[in-house]
This record gives C-alpha cells, structure tokens and sequence, in this order.
C-alpha cells in the first residue's frame, strides 16, 4: 500500500492555488450575478419574505401558526401510522390461504364419502355375477389342486415302489450269497467227512492186519 | 435600490473576481463556479445575518466555501452521467494526464471537504487562496499562532483521510480482482487464452 507524502498533498495544493479563472469568464460571471441580484423576481422574494416576517411579527398569528403546524403534523403522523392500503396481490393471497385452511378439511371429507358411496353401490349391483365368478374360480382352482396332489402322490407312490423293489432285490441276493455259502460249506464238511471216513477204514484194514498177523 | 442590494453590489465589484475564483479552484468547474456564484450573493441577499456581520467579504468567503464543499457532497452522492459532462475543447494538454490531474485534485478537494468548517476555511485561505497567517487571522478573528495551529492540525488530518481513502481503495480494488478471478477462474488462469 502506498503513502502519500507531505509533497504530493503540497504539489497538488499548489496546483489548486495556480488555478486561475480567464478574465472572461470571471467578468461574465460577476455579470450574470449582477443581473441575478437586480432579477425583479429575486426583489419581489425578498418583498414577499418581507412581508411574511412583518406578518409573523404578531404573537396570535404566530400562535395560531404553530398550532396549525401541529394539526398538520398530527394528520400527517396519522395518516403515516394509519394502516397503509390493502394491496390487491396480498389480500388474495391471504384470503386464499384462509380458504384453503378451512375448506380444504370439508371438501376432503365430502369426497371421501361420495366415494365410499359409490365403490359400495356398484359392489351391491355386481355382487351376485362376482359370487358366480368366485365360485368358478375356486372350483377351477380346487380340480387344478387335486389334479397337481393325483399327479405329485403317484410320482411319489411310483418312486417309494421302486424303492421297495430295489430293496426286496437286494434282500434277496443276500439270502442266494449266503445259502451259496451254507452249500459251500456243507460240501467241504462232507469232503472232508470222506476223508475222514477213509482215514478210519484204512486204519481199520491196518489193525486187522496186524491182527491177523 | 435597497441598501442591502447597494452593499451586495458593491462587494460583488470589490471580491467578486476574488471568490470566483475561490470558487473555480474549489470546484475545478467554471460554469459551476459561476453557478454558485450567482447562489451565494442570492443567499447573501435573502439572509439575516449580513446586516449583523462586520466583516462583509469574510462572511461571503466562508458562505463560498460552504456552498463549494455542499455542492462536491452532493455530486459525490449523485454521479452525473458522461452525457451530462461538457466536453472540453482541446487545450493541448494530454486527455490522460488532464483525467490524472483532475482526479487529484478532485481527491485532495474531497478530503479537504470532510474537515471542520473552521479548520476547513483556514486550510483553504492558507493552501488555496495562498494569504498569509496575520490576514487570515484578521479575517478570522483569531491569533496568527491560533491559525497556524488550526492550519497543522488540518493538515495533519488530511494526511489521515488520504491516507485512509487510499487503503479504502486498494481493498476495494484487491476485492474486485478477487472476485473477478473467482466469477471467472478460465480466464484469470489464462489471459491470453481468448
């Protein structure tokens, strides 16, 4: 931020200072002043001035003056405190608000009940066809029921067969393995019963030899 | 002719070049000043107080004074448009050096303007009107060691509202460079861009 210095306030003063009216002008301006003083209407001002402090110099006038200078006052602050016009804009505005916060309740409710009114008058007229069309719908909807539960139960009845089928199946390559085995076992018990029995009787021919020996 | 208008008269033939000009340095405007000029002597005409003054001149300087300082309040408040404004006649000067000038001044005038009235007429005779301290004292009725005070003390206060007129403007100005960078942020990054 600059400052300014003392100079610069005394260089511009002093140009201030050098600055001088052309003679002409100044003479035409001493002129017109002149002319403005001796001005007829300026003289008849100042007589009318005159004439008004000769007027004022009374007591009762300047009374009466003033106490017609507070009337005047009194209407004006008056006037100036009194409510000020309504504006046409604002009264709309407000009396459309008032309207609204005081109607809008009622004709809410009054729509409502025309309406009830209404839904239940065509429901009384259409009532019996909608009983028809409700029963139709239910019977269509109760044999589609049935026929999804027939279907669904034999699929489950044919897979809980085929299940038992397996299972017997089963169960019974079960019993053939172990009677194979009770079979197997008999023959080898008989083998070996032969062997055995075989055993005996040479043992027999022995000690008949050698008791015949 | 009523001794009143005979007195305006003849004050008007002694100090009338003197207060136009007074009046033309205070207002850098000639046909304002011959405005004011005809303003002052019809108040001096419609006034009570001339007949009580001794001074009849000094009374007149200091009603100039006022009327010149009124007159820059009241066209501060209402800028005229450039359409109002006379256009001057060439005088050789530079056009910019004659705005640069003028707006000086027209600065310095303004401060001068928000000083005491009494401060304010010692300032100007002293400054202005270049008259030396026992004249205006006698003018003003004070002591010349009175008027040299008053004279310093509104120097010294011109310097403070300059000084604060000036820092006025230059937040004003670094605040209108702000906001222009922000209302336009293109163009302050890049001026050359258009």
């Amino acid at each position: 931020m600059s400052k300014i210095d003392d100079n610069q306030i005394h260089n511009r003063l002093k140009t201030l200072s050098q600055i001088e009216p052309s003679s002409e002008s100044t003479g035409r301006a001493v002129q017109r002043t002149r002319d403005a003083l001796l001005n007829k209407e300026n003289a008849h001002q100042y007589k009318g001035t005159k004439i008004w402090r000769n007027i004022f110099k009374n007591p009762i006038i300047k009374f009466a003056a003033a106490a017609i200078l507070m009337i005047g006052f009194g209407y004006i602050g008056g006037r100036l405190s009194a409510p000020q016009a309504l504006d046409a804009e604002e009264l709309r505005a407000a009396l459309e608000s008032s309207l609204r916060t005081s109607l809008e309740p009622a004709l809410r409710e009054g729509l409502t009940k025309e309406m009830n009114e209404r839904w239940q008058a065509a429901f009384a007229a259409n009532c019996a066809q909608l009983k028809d069309e409700l029963q139709l719908q239910v019977r269509r909807d109760l044999m589609e029921f049935a026929t999804q539960t027939l279907a669904a139960s034999g699929t489950m009845t044919n897979q809980r067969l085929m299940e038992l089928a397996q299972l017997i199946e089963a169960a019974r390559i079960k019993d053939r393995e172990r009677i194979e085995t009770a079979f197997k076992q008999i023959e080898f018990n008989q083998t070996q019963l032969g062997k055995s029995l075989l055993a005996i009787a040479s043992r027999k021919n022995e000690l008949l030899d050698i008791k015949e020996n | 002719m009523r001794d009143r208008q005979k007195e305006l008269l003849e004050l008007l033939d002694k100090s009338g070049a003197n207060l136009y000009a007074l009046l033309t340095r205070l207002t850098l405007r000639e046909d304002i000043a011959e405005e004011l000029m005809q303003e002052l002597f019809i108040k001096l005409n419609k006034t009570n107080r001339f007949d009580k003054v001794g001074n009849r001149y000094a009374y007149a300087r200091k009603t100039a004074i006022n009327l010149a300082f009124e007159w820059r309040r009241n066209r501060k408040l209402n800028r005229v448009g450039l359409d109002q404004i006379p256009e001057p006649a060439s005088n050789g000067i530079s056009p910019l050096n004659t705005l640069i000038r003028t707006e000086e001044l027209d600065e310095i005038l303004n401060a001068i303007g928000k000083l005491n009235k009494v401060p304010r007429e010692a300032f100007v005779m002293r400054y202005i009107q270049q008259e030396p301290y026992d004249y205006i004292a006698e003018q003003l009725c004070k002591t010349p060691h009175h008027v040299r005070a008053l004279c310093s003390r509104a120097s010294n206060r011109l310097r403070h509202i300059l000084e604060h007129n000036q820092s006025q403007s230059f937040i004003k100005e670094t605040h209108n460079v702000k906001n222009r960078r922000q209302s336009n942020p293109q163009s302050a990054q890049d001026p050359l861009a258009d």
